[in-house]
């Protein structure tokens, strides 16, 4: 096949892998400063998707065909804004009512809670908008960008990079040089030591967990706008690739996650286009698993030597 | 009256195994329905105590134990389905089934044993997914979606006093519910062995400090290997049940990641590393959705009439959440599980509270 | 403490034991239905529900002698969203036991009826579907090996369907297609017994009578977008895009991703898709006058005599119109009801006899009846476009059609 198909896969993966990448920080975040996987994250951003849903006759939004107009823009960005607080603050008041009490318990407490934070999450969903794949209207048209009908890269195609990039270049600049960045870092590498300096753990840790929320939430106004469908079964698949991305990247590591989000955004739309979709969700495991046998912290991840 | 109550408390898998034994003959919905529900109940019984071997003795967190019950069923399908030439008949294949799935856990062990905690846990739920999807697509041998059926009942063409013991599995469900609570009693025999063996010890050495036991000369590799192949091995024979009871293997979906989580959930739930804790689990929560949702269900549909169709009123319609909230709940007020075991209670120091 | 815990659940399973079983009433029938509740399928399922309940409440709750009682079982779980075999062979199980079961409507799913048929036919349980399309249920030499006789442990029919087979949807849809004259189709299924069998009769056909199949790949029911497969698709420039699937198997989405990503093509459908949750999925204007979908039988809306009067009857009681799902099952319901009747006793196996002797049903569908394996004897099928947002109808076409075109080229 051609280069210009190559190049066609290769838009399709970055696309989706900006998608993945944001919902991976949320996992590798949360993963950094309480050492669990948060298995509601994908549930999370299903329930983002329903809020969106209701959001877009409020905020004046409609399906159109042609190129979106300013007011459009300024709908997207408020329906982000608003998603992104409600998915944050709802992460935030889920780890006060149910991960903090399991601060000190075994390992694996918090994530069966996760688990039944998930389930809750989903009941929510269906009660919400019902048991069938819900429409979600085609407020930024798919039509191409590109001249000529080799290469497709529609105006949704931009929407992800524009809505994603700023958000995941931010995270990592607020991560890296921020003074409240630098408090959820102390937490992360050491709870007690980072107490001890009187850094607010509990506060910090209600930051992480409304970050990552706000990055879900605007991973679901994506995934609305996107992919036009939502379901109260979404979360899984979402989750899924994300939690494999935030792995292969390096579980903790903020640049992992996001190289990672990339890297499986293009492996499954090549595995789709040479080996048939059918072999794709096999692929992009396998991937994984010969990763992490070569490198078991991931591609961007630290060596973290076992303490004694 | 109390003392009593102690010989009973002291020998309690004896005493369940004998009421469990004698039910059929009080209790004809055994016969039944039922009789088919609670065997279920019993293969997942011996699949969460496969999974405990991981995640309970040894501290290796499994997400996808259903891939290796999967194995187990297909394994034992193609042996016996009248669609391949080998039908060797059920039990032969169950050996057979069990000895290979337990060389698969230990092939994927092998690689994956530096991983430290939720990366070979994401590689476990890895691994499940491509055996999923391998299932689906392979299906000269699998049959694909469409699984592979019919899977001869134990016993079948055996004749035994004039029946058919094949047909005899197929028509009465006690069969096969005595057939998987003689596994299950077996299993749980096993497991009590191994609890205090060598080789129990040598895994709780390696899930309570790794570098400690090392340095004691245990080897970690082999310890771990030992552990990923018994768990795969106990999982498969639950597959095998499985799959002579539904007389199919199934399709794929069935050995998916939503089935590991469960057992995962069933295992934590009742108490890590704890043989009654993991029965509990199970009981409660493989319980609340096979037996008790539809009971409830069809007694509410049957106290309301057809009157009343709103499905709000159907427990159906909230069992995601109550089954979620049961989770949450009880990692709230019971960390360490319902019934926590005496080694790791001691271990955590509150958990036995 | 711990041990007292125990001992009671030990309590509570033998007293659930107990719960579950009750004497048989002489002058009770209850038929029980088993479809997946829960899930993607519940739209679907509630139409079906519905014109059961709607056909039974017509015969007044009585036929003949007996007190008709209804009973809706789910095939599906919490945990998977969908149907399973332990669900479905619980339902079959429970209702082989309970006495006072003459009948049982379902399961919707192919799959699931693999599981169920053989435990029901012990007790040679009449059983009707309204869904279940796969031709290795009951049709000899066209489905696997063995099949069907591996879902007849005792050797007599017990299943029937009320909906044609996916031998007459995949290959008509076929002929349909090459008069409209198209040359190049892709493939595409959901790798379910349904979805892949009939795309699987489709591709054959399509071989058969000389349009060229460029590809035929299966999908993830459960992945979000396929952008990826739509890019290679457009890249061998098919005419028409044939999806064996269901709205549960992302139905929607493939239709919606198909023509973002500008594929000049016509997208065709079996009746699996036949549901206004489809559109809604997909979006209206992304269908309108490209999409064609196949069902067996005829919509609800041209529907004469008794459907026409269902019909009527369903928009008053419940303010929306019908889905094909639900005249079938009303049709199903009413093949039992009636097959009680002829049977006038309380008796399975004469049940299950009256139903297999039904050759002259006038019901909701039209005239029918069942032939030698229990499939229906209606061949028509009807091909709808959908147009600003509805499903309308386009022609039907019919099994001597078929027969007129078929000589090889």
């Amino acid at each position: 096949m051609s280069a210009l198909f190559l190049l066609q896969q290769c838009l399709i993966g970055l696309t989706n892998g900006g998608l993945i990448a944001l919902v991976a920080l949320g996992y590798t975040m949360v993963y950094g400063v309480l050492r669990f996987i948060n298995f509601a994250h994908g549930d999370l951003i299903m329930l983002g998707a329903c809020a969106a849903l209701g959001l877009v006759a409020p905020l004046g939004l409609a399906a159109t065909g042609g190129p979106p107009s300013l007011a459009t823009w300024l709908g997207i960005v408020a329906m982000v804004l608003l998603c992104g607080l409600f998915c944050g603050g709802l992460n935030v008041a889920v780890d006060r009512f149910v991960y903090r009490p399991l601060r000190e318990a075994p390992a694996l407490a918090p994530l069966v809670s996760a688990i039944g934070v998930s389930f809750i999450f989903m009941n929510i969903g269906l009660a919400w908008i019902g048991p069938a794949d819900r429409g979600f209207p085609q407020v930024v048209p798919a039509a191409s960008l590109l001249p000529g009908n080799g290469v497709q890269f529609g105006w949704k195609d931009l929407l992800v990079l524009v809505v994603a990039m700023p958000l995941i270049v931010g995270t990592m600049l607020l991560m890296r040089t921020t003074r409240l960045g630098k408090a959820v870092r102390a937490v992360a590498q050491d709870r007690t030591a980072a107490a001890l300096m009187g850094i607010d753990v509990d506060r910090m840790v209600a930051t992480t967990f409304f970050l990552a929320g706000f990055l879900g939430g605007a991973a679901s106004v994506i995934a609305g706008l996107y992919t036009n469908t939502i379901s109260y079964q979404m979360g899984f698949q979402n989750g899924l690739y994300a939690m494999t991305a935030a792995v292969l990247g390096g579980l903790g590591s903020i640049r992992g996650a996001v190289a990672g989000g990339f890297v499986v955004g293009l492996v499954r739309a090549l595995s789709t286009a040479y080996a048939g979709e059918r072999w794709t969700g096999a692929i992009v495991f396998a991937v994984l698993i010969v990763v992490l046998a070569f490198r078991p912290e991931g591609l961007l991840g630290h060596r973290v030597k076992e303490k004694v | 009256m109390a003392a009593a109550w102690k010989w009973i408390s002291q020998r309690w898998e004896v005493v369940a195994l004998a009421l469990l034994a004698v039910a059929p003959l009080f209790v004809p919905a055994l016969g039944g329905a039922l009789g088919g529900q609670v065997t279920t109940l019993f293969i997942y019984c011996i699949l969460a105590l496969g999974l405990n071997v991981m995640v309970g003795y040894t501290g290796l967190l499994h997400l996808g134990i259903a891939a290796f019950f999967g194995i187990g069923a297909y394994v034992v399908a193609i042996l016996t389905v009248p669609l391949f030439p080998f039908q060797i008949g059920w039990l032969a294949a169950a050996a057979v089934s069990i000895a290979v799935t337990a060389g698969v856990g230990f092939a994927l062990g092998g690689p994956v044993l530096k991983l430290r905690g939720d990366a070979l846990a994401i590689v476990t739920l890895a691994f499940g997914e491509v055996v999923k999807v391998t299932l689906r697509n392979l299906e000269q041998v699998t049959g694909g979606m469409k699984g592979l059926n019919p899977v001869p009942p134990p016993g079948a063409g055996v004749t035994v006093a004039g029946t058919d013991l094949g047909l005899a599995f197929a028509v009465d469900p006690r069969w096969f519910y005595y057939l998987a609570l003689a596994a299950l009693a077996g299993v749980v025999w096993a497991m009590r062995r191994l609890e205090n063996s060598r080789l129990g010890r040598a895994w709780a050495a390696v899930r309570e400090d790794e570098p400690a036991a090392a340095a004691l000369g245990i080897s970690a590799t082999q310890v771990k290997l030992s552990a990923f192949a018994m768990s795969a091995a106990v999982a498969a024979l639950a597959g095998c049940l499985y799959a002579a009871t539904l007389s199919t293997t199934a399709d794929p979906n069935a050995y998916d990641f939503n089935r590991s989580i469960l057992v995962l959930c069933a295992v934590i739930l009742g108490g890590l590393g704890s043989i009654p804790g993991t029965l509990l689990g199970v009981a409660i929560l493989v319980g609340f959705d096979t037996v008790l949702i539809p009971a409830a269900d069809s007694l509410i549909q049957q106290l309301s009439g057809a009157a009343d169709r709103s499905s709000l009123l159907s427990l159906a319609s909230w069992r995601l959440a109550i089954f979620g909230l049961a989770l949450v709940l009880v990692m709230r007020y019971r960390p360490a599980g319902l019934i926590p075991s005496r080694r790791l209670a001691a271990e955590w120091g509150r958990g036995g509270r | 403490m711990n041990a007292r815990i125990r001992v009671a659940t030990v309590v509570a399973a033998m007293l659930m034991a107990v719960f579950g079983c009750r004497p048989a009433d002489p002058g009770v029938v209850r038929i029980v239905s088993s479809l997946p509740r829960t899930g993607a399928a519940k739209q679907q399922t509630d139409s079906i529900v519905r014109g059961i309940r709607m056909a039974i409440d017509e015969a007044g709750g009585q036929v003949g002698p007996f007190r008709v009682e209804y009973l809706d079982l789910d095939d599906s779980t919490v945990a998977a969203g969908q149907w399973t075999s332990e669900a479905e062979a619980a339902n079959a199980r429970r209702a082989l036991q309970d006495p006072d079961v003459v009948a049982c409507i379902g399961p919707l799913n192919s799959g699931a009826a693999k599981v169920s048929m053989p435990i029901l036919n012990f007790g040679d349980l009449l059983m009707v579907s309204p869904a279940a399309t796969a031709v290795g249920l009951t049709k000899p030499g066209l489905g696997e090996p063995g099949e069907p006789e591996v879902y007849r442990p005792v050797g007599r029919i017990n299943f029937v369907r009320v909906v044609p087979a996916d031998d007459l949807q995949g290959p008509l849809s076929a002929d349909w297609a090459r008069r409209r004259g198209i040359r190049k189709v892709y493939v595409l299924d959901d790798g379910q017994v349904y979805g892949k069998g009939i795309a699987d009769l489709f591709a054959d056909r399509c071989r058969e009578i000389g349009i060229e199949v460029l590809g035929h790949d299966a999908i993830d029911a459960r992945a979000q977008e396929f952008k990826s497969l739509m890019a290679r698709i457009k890249s061998s420039q098919p005419d028409l895009v044939y999806f064996g699937g269901t709205v549960q198997s992302k139905g929607g989405q493939l239709a919606k991703d198909m023509f973002s990503a500008d594929i000049d093509a016509v997208l065709l459908v079996p009746d699996g898709c036949q549901a206004q949750a489809f559109i809604d999925s997909a979006g209206a204007a992304v269908l309108d006058g490209r999409c064609f979908v196949t069902f067996g039988g005829l919509p609800p809306e041209r529907l004469t005599g008794k459907g026409a009067a269902f019909v009527d009857r369903y928009r008053r009681e419940w303010g929306e119109s019908p889905d094909g799902y639900a005249v079938y099952g009303y049709e199903a319901a009413g093949v039992v009801l009636r097959a009680i009747r002829d049977a006038g006793v309380k008796d399975r196996l004469a049940i299950t006899s009256a139903a297999l002797a039904i050759s002259d049903y006038d019901g909701a569908l039209g005239h029918w009846g069942f032939d030698e394996n229990g499939d229906t004897t209606l061949g028509v099928l009807t091909v709808s476009v959908v147009r600003e947002g509805r499903f309308e109808f386009a022609e039907t076409i019919t099994t001597s059609d078929m027969a007129a075109e078929s000589p090889a080229e």
